[in-house]
């Protein structure tokens, strides 16, 4: 048995874990909540000595407004490395070692767990979720995009529920960028496939001359907030998640403070049992989170590709 | 973080925050309801009523996400 990519992805998880607790900048807080809940921020990776770390990735970016500078230090707007990045560039690692055998797989039926794993998966993602909605013919041309915002949101999410790890979409800006491609997908896919002017017209049902413009303004506040709602779905479920986690925490954390090491040693099993609940359940959420956005990218791309009317 | 006098702002958020989760309670319940209904009468179905009924709570949920959005913009901003 070939344990080769297996053991790969496994050093890369392993790996980036312990890089991003080894860079991540520490946070000090008074309440034990503050301190718990400032874990669902990004975290900036710092290297050097604790008393005076210096930012691993420091960019001027002056075009952005001064809201976003996380480097006080420098002049300028300044982006900074965070982990989130850290594990971004970990899920599309992982995507690159799961997958590289599948094709192969397909061709010959040889190929290690992980490849046969995966290969199922890919296969009921483009039968279950592509092909029923958008039919075989269009399905084959958007099939690989949504196959990457699967996977990448998948293993992002489940990259997240790992020790040391933070999860990337838990982040209102990665999850916002990925429903930006999908809004530039149905925007543009919609203008392929039914011609550019057809495409603004038919987004209006048939109705009164005088209603046309309110109604052509509706139906743009409906684009808009499509990938809106996308976006605030997966990064609420992500963050609501770990919140209730961190909230479970914080009480243990609490108890010691206010009530004693006894109490706390008493209670700690039934805190602790309730926040192992939530963590399967958010083992849970993550699939389904994943199929969810991916599922409605589907049906919002098909919408804007074949109307209705 | 909270300043003085927002007293009235944060129980808002915090009853806002459970009408949000009543509504959405509500509104998948009867998802759940009928999507139990309909495989009952159909089990060869329940494949495609499941998938569906996923995407509508999805859907709805979404819609309970802006209020307790709504909920953390004033508990915080």
């Amino acid at each position: 048995m070939n344990l080769f990519r297996p053991l790969l992805a496994l050093f890369v998880i392993v790996g980036t874990c312990l890089l991003s607790a080894r860079w991540s900048e520490h946070h000090e807080a008074h309440s034990p909540f503050l301190a718990l809940y400032a874990h669902l921020m990004p975290a900036a990776l710092v290297s050097g000595p604790h008393e005076a770390p210096e930012y691993l990735l420091s960019v001027p970016a002056g075009w952005a407004p001064a809201a976003f500078d996380a480097n006080p230090g420098e002049p300028g707007t300044q982006f900074v490395l965070t982990n989130l990045q850290l594990f971004q560039l970990c899920a599309v690692l992982l995507i690159g070692i799961c997958f590289s055998g599948v094709p192969r797989y397909l061709r010959t039926g040889k190929g290690d767990p992980l490849t046969r794993v995966f290969a199922g998966f890919v296969h009921w993602v483009r039968d279950e979720m592509v092909y029923s909605t958008m039919g075989r013919e269009m399905g084959r041309r958007f099939l690989p995009y949504f196959l990457t915002l699967f996977f990448f949101i998948l293993f992002m999410n489940l990259l997240g529920l790992l020790p040391g790890a933070a999860t990337a979409t838990a982040s209102i800006f990665v999850t916002a960028g990925m429903a930006l491609t999908t809004l530039g997908l149905m925007l543009v896919g919609g203008m392929i496939a039914q011609g550019p002017i057809r495409f603004w017209k038919s987004l209006v049902p048939h109705v009164p001359g005088w209603l046309w413009l309110p109604m052509f303004g509706l139906e743009i506040v409906g684009l808009v907030v499509k990938p809106f709602a996308l976006t605030v779905r997966l990064f609420a479920n992500m963050t609501g998640g770990h919140m209730v986690v961190l909230s479970f925490m914080g009480l243990l954390f609490l108890m010691a403070q206010g009530a004693g090491a006894l109490a706390t040693w008493a209670t700690s099993p039934l805190i602790v049992g309730f926040a192992v609940f939530i963590m399967i359940i958010e083992a849970f959420v993550a699939l389904l989170q994943a199929y969810v956005f991916t599922i409605l990218s589907i049906i919002f791309v098909q919408a804007s590709i074949h109307p209705e009317h | 973080m909270i300043a003085e006098g927002t007293e009235l702002a944060r129980m808002g958020a915090a009853v806002g925050a459970g009408l949000a989760a009543i509504g959405a309670g509500l509104g998948i319940g009867r998802i759940g309801g009928s999507a139990a209904e309909g495989i009952a009468r159909q089990p060869e179905a329940a494949g495609e009523i499941r998938g569906a009924a996923i995407v509508f709570a999805a859907l709805i949920e979404g819609a309970a996400f802006f209020a307790i959005l709504i909920g953390v913009l004033i508990l915080f901003v």
